[in-house]
């Protein structure tokens, strides 16, 4: 009788041995399988953290909008988002000046206005491609198309020191006139005789 | 024998007070006609100076619109409207002959414009437009003529030209080539700035005193249409059709009618200086 218990009890604590290492093999695989999902669950709001910590490096661009008050071109600050190249960032810095001002000043642009791709030569030329809409979605008047075009000129050669001349393309062919005044056929140099002191 | 010496003493005989008078008299002729003289040499050379034809352009038309206004106006229409009062106002009163570049609602490239201008061989070239600004406020009136935009070696060339307008044209009767001829005609405007400022300056004074409109004063552009006129060429904004006050203006008969008679005094007191 003494017999039968003790190897019973040696039986219950066998077993209970086997269940609690049975428990520790499941913690062990289950457990690691949790942390691997916690990790990997955890990754993204862990990265994401780290983009609103660090953000994407910026520069500091001088954009040109006309002001009611006067004829002449105002500059106004905007952050844009820096490279890979000067081509990306001066196509940035347009779309911002199509998007217009922050301080109620006028884009020279029409909203409609797109820019298809910005090119800059090796010489010095950023070739700006319109897209079809500053031609169709706008009526030109010898001043509205003045302040476009230096507007666009005076923005890519004041902020790009490799952009020293700007000719201006719509649909990635050369026109006379954007509406009917302007000569576009030459590269144009800057002129911030336009620009407000 | 005797009747021919006769004759000849008797002419020798009669001669004779009236050599004296001419000895006299020659002096005095040979001083008052020196002004006729230099009055005459003056009308040679200015005669090639002197003004014929007047070309004026009416901006835009067909379907180039031009600038829209708020209550539906269109910049080609006030143009041409302006461009036709201008026409019959100078046929009126001076002795030119007047070409325009259209006379009716029609495309006329910007390039056709200027040919036009010089295959008629204009001696003065005004076009006509209404201005636009994304700006609502914007007004006034002003008049432009051409800017060069171009590289340091350009405007050398061009400055060169700009003192030889008489070179620039034996260049384009003696070039063969239409690229080179395309070139020069490009240019040709170069040789004519001076006198542009001028007569854009003299029509400017006279759209301030009539008008009423703000003095936008004279201003230079690369405007593609001014670039290949070989004359003394302006163009135009007699006010600006974004802004509602002066798109009402522009659409009356009283405005256009007083842009052209400021534009016929300014090249009249222009024509005054040159012819």
């Amino acid at each position: 009788m003494a017999k039968m218990d003790i190897s019973r009890k040696t039986a219950v604590l066998l077993a209970a041995l086997g269940l609690v290492l049975l428990g520790l093999v499941i913690v062990f695989f289950t457990g690691g399988e949790r942390e691997d999902i916690r990790h990997a669950s955890d990754k993204s709001p862990v990265r994401a953290k780290a983009a609103d910590v660090e953000p994407a490096p910026t520069r500091t661009v001088t954009l040109f909008f006309l002001s009611d008050g006067d004829d002449l071109l105002h500059g106004e600050k905007r952050e844009i988002p820096v490279g890979p190249s000067a081509s990306e960032e001066a196509e940035r810095a347009l779309a911002e000046l199509i998007n217009g001002s922050a301080r109620l000043l006028v884009s020279p642009l029409p909203p409609e206005a797109q820019v298809r791709q910005v090119f800059v030569t090796k010489d010095g030329i950023a070739h700006v491609d319109f897209g079809k809409e500053i031609t169709e979605k706008a009526s030109w008047g010898s001043s509205s198309e003045l302040a476009a075009v230096y507007a666009v000129v005076d923005t890519l050669a004041f902020n790009f020191k490799e952009i020293k001349r700007v000719s201006i393309l719509v649909e990635g062919v050369e026109r006379e006139t954007l509406g009917g005044h302007v000569d576009l056929a030459r590269a144009f140099l800057p002129n911030y005789s336009l620009v407000a002191k | 024998m005797n009747v021919f010496v006769r004759h000849k003493i008797r002419r020798r005989s009669g001669a004779g007070p009236g050599r004296r008078l001419l000895f006299l008299l020659f002096p005095g002729l040979v001083l008052a006609a020196l002004p006729l003289l230099a009055a005459s040499l003056s009308g040679q050379a200015s005669g090639d100076k002197r003004i014929r034809t007047v070309v004026i352009d009416c901006g835009h038309g067909g379907m180039e619109t031009g600038a829209k206004g708020k209550f539906g106006t269109v910049e080609k229409d006030v143009t041409l409207a302006i461009g036709l009062k201008l026409k019959a106002l100078i046929e009126r009163n001076m002795a030119f002959r007047v070409v325009l570049t259209r006379d009716k609602d029609v495309d006329v490239s910007v390039e056709n414009r200027a040919a036009i201008a010089n295959n008629q061989k204009a001696d003065v070239f005004i076009s006509i437009h209404a201005n636009g600004s994304r700006q609502k406020t914007a007004n006034g009136s002003e008049t432009f003529f051409l800017s060069l935009d171009a590289s340091d070696e350009e405007t050398r060339r061009l400055a060169y030209l700009e003192n030889n307008a008489s070179q620039l044209e034996s260049h384009m009767e003696s070039t063969g080539q239409d690229d080179i001829k395309m070139i020069l005609w490009d240019m040709a405007q170069t040789a004519y700035i001076k006198q542009s400022s001028l007569l854009a300056e003299m029509i400017q004074n006279e759209l301030n005193t009539l008008l009423g409109t703000r003095n936008r004063g004279i201003k230079q552009a690369p405007f593609k249409l001014l670039s290949g006129v070989a004359c003394p060429a302006v163009l135009i904004e007699a006010a600006f059709i974004s802004n509602p006050a002066e798109e009402r203006k522009l659409a009356s008969e009283d405005f256009q009618n007083g842009v052209a008679d400021a534009v016929y005094r300014g090249l009249s007191r222009y024509l005054r200086v040159y012819s």
